[in-house]
């Protein structure tokens, strides 16, 4: 593993198109700030090992029976009076 | 999205043992799933009798698929914080112009998860899709037990 040290402040550039920097250090926190092209994904290593393992978990090789699930819709909603509410 | 016709890929097992769709689309996901970065292409089948889940089905390879569902149904107020860049990717100009569904995990006929912290979300109107990591996901669950009947056969 390359081993770099950095001041606040201080970037690498990755590939000539991937710049990290150190924005803050507070404690034991380095806040980075991270400017990569659009198709570069970049994840906290932590959440994307919980997804990338519940996706694994999730691939069903067949048809799977599915479980039933009681649908509040299949009932019509109550009327509603009134509806101050801008909709997005 | 466009509707098309799911059944000219299926082989005659799979035919034999789904009913016909009741709805299909095509979804392109350029990047995969996480940890499935070579599977771009697939297609989003609901089947009768299973809503509101549906299946998103690998193109090509009709028996890997994942169960899927619309958040909505069990959690209405579920808010995914989609990233800038992601919506910039997807090409959403409008919150109508998003479709959000989350991958089921079916541990029997009793127990299911859904991964609130991973949504696909797809523009309704290309077809371009993405599994996105919301900005909120230290609020919500990658294993959400969803509110299944007891007493599904």
């Amino acid at each position: 593993m390359l081993i770099l040290s950095r001041k606040a402040g201080e970037s690498l550039v990755i590939d000539g198109r991937i710049h990290v920097k150190v924005v803050r250090v507070e404690g034991d926190t380095v806040k980075l700030g991270v400017l990569a092209p659009a198709d570069v994904p970049v994840h906290r290593q932590e959440v994307y090992e919980e997804i990338q393992r519940s996706n694994q978990a999730a691939l069903t090789r067949q048809s799977a029976v599915l479980p039933k699930l009681p649908l509040p819709g299949a009932t019509p909603p109550a009327p509603v009076h009134h509806q101050t509410t801008k909709q997005l | 999205m466009t509707s098309v016709n799911a059944m000219e890929e299926m082989d005659t097992a799979e035919r034999d043992r789904t009913s016909e769709p009741i709805g299909c689309a095509d979804v392109r996901l350029p990047a995969g799933l996480l940890g499935f970065e070579h599977l771009k292409e697939y297609r989003l089948i609901a089947r009768p009798g299973e809503a509101p889940f549906c299946w998103l089905q690998v193109k090509g390879h009709p028996s890997l698929a994942f169960v899927v569902i619309e958040p909505f149904h069990f959690l209405p107020d579920y808010q995914p914080d989609l990233p800038q860049p992601d919506v910039d990717f997807l090409g959403l100009h409008s919150p109508e112009d998003a479709a959000v569904y989350v991958i089921v995990t079916v541990s029997g006929p009793r127990r299911a998860t859904a991964n609130l912290k991973g949504p696909i979300v797809i523009n309704r109107r290309t077809g371009l899709a993405k599994q996105v990591v919301i900005a909120n996901a230290a609020q919500y669950s990658v294993a959400h037990p969803l509110p299944v009947s007891a007493n599904a056969d």
